[in-house]
């Protein structure tokens, strides 16, 4: 199992550098490096790696559409910008003028409740206090 | 890859049309190719490239840089878009355009190009059999030519997963190929036989 699992390694990591020459990202692997059996092993692989190397190469999308859809781009962008500004704008004025509302209504609200509470004490008062011609009533 | 200035150029694309085309022209080619070895058609590469970016100016106030590649979200929509795309076609079997010019093509064309052509397409359909993430890691090492560690990046894993996907991938694809080879020669035999 062990051994199984090294030769995997081996052939993951030759495969690999394979691969980094083929897009000329490292000097070739030597032949020496592999024994005749494990160059036997994956020669298919790395053939299977050549003919990708062949055949995936860089396609390119005509200039017209290129330009094209930059053109677009940069149009929906300003859009979308002006158009978060002006959103970010109504949420601000928005926030202000609802907090322009809540401290007047906090403030009528303030007066309403000492009138009322003033009141209530007014009244309280007067139905607790004693009239001088009742005291001075003979029994 | 370009990632000294990257992080300032997103942050600056997020309130700025002009920095969001300069990523747009950094990255098109790119999604494009990939999109374009996705679909096996110039037409619907550019629909879904033009879509992909569509989508991103649409959310690029939203992006967080968490210190990946910006070609790696890129990649992410470009790969959902595909995704629905091949939902949508497996619905409704369409022709493209790009494949009734290739017929045309082929029938005028020499017999030995033709071959070539023939067997160039049967190895990018079988590609396209693969799953994403396996046709995602042969586009970016072949046709974009990015090193392990580049692809682990972008893919958002490790140097060494990378080198251990490229194995797994083809080992895959030469038995697909196998099977293929295979089964077309059974079907040939079949003809020849009725």
């Amino acid at each position: 199992m062990d051994r199984m699992d090294q030769n995997e390694e081996r052939a993951i990591e030759m495969l690999a550098a394979h691969g980094d020459v083929l897009i000329n990202r490292r000097e070739a692997v030597p032949r020496t490096d592999m024994s005749d059996e494990e160059h036997g092993r994956l020669a298919p692989l790395f053939q299977l790696a050549e003919r990708l190397q062949e055949n995936m190469y860089p396609v390119q999308p005509s200039a017209a559409f290129v330009r094209g859809l930059g053109k677009e781009l940069v149009e929906n962008a300003k859009r979308q910008i002006a158009l978060t500004k002006r959103l970010r704008r109504a949420v601000l004025i928005g926030a202000a003028a609802l907090g322009s509302l809540l401290s007047v209504a906090s403030v009528v609200g303030a007066i309403v409740y000492v009138i009322a509470r003033s009141r209530a004490r007014a009244q309280a008062q007067a139905i607790h206090t004693p009239t001088s011609h009742a005291e001075g009533a003979p029994a | 890859m370009p990632e000294d200035n990257e992080s300032a150029l997103i942050a600056r694309a997020k309130e700025d049309p002009e920095a969001f085309g300069l990523l747009y022209e950094r990255y098109v080619g790119n999604i494009y190719n990939y999109i374009y070895y996705r679909t096996g058609n110039h037409h619907d590469a550019e629909d879904l490239t033009a879509r992909t970016f569509l989508r991103a100016l649409k959310h690029v106030s939203r992006y967080v840089d968490r210190g990946a590649p910006f070609s790696a979200w890129l990649y992410r929509i470009a790969h959902n878009l595909v995704a629905n795309w091949h939902r949508d076609r497996n619905r409704r079997q369409i022709i493209s355009l790009d494949d009734l010019v290739m017929r045309a093509l082929k029938r005028e064309e020499p017999a030995a190009l033709a071959e070539e052509r023939e067997e160039r397409d049967r190895l990018l359909d079988v590609i396209r059999r693969l799953p994403p993430e396996r046709q995602q890691l042969l586009i970016l090492k072949f046709v974009e030519q990015m090193s392990n560690a580049e692809i682990g990046e972008v893919m958002g894993r490790t140097e060494g997963a990378i080198k251990s996907l490229y194995h797994r991938t083809l080992v895959a694809l030469r038995k697909e190929l196998t099977n293929e080879r295979d089964g077309r020669g059974k079907g040939t035999g079949r003809t020849s036989d009725g």
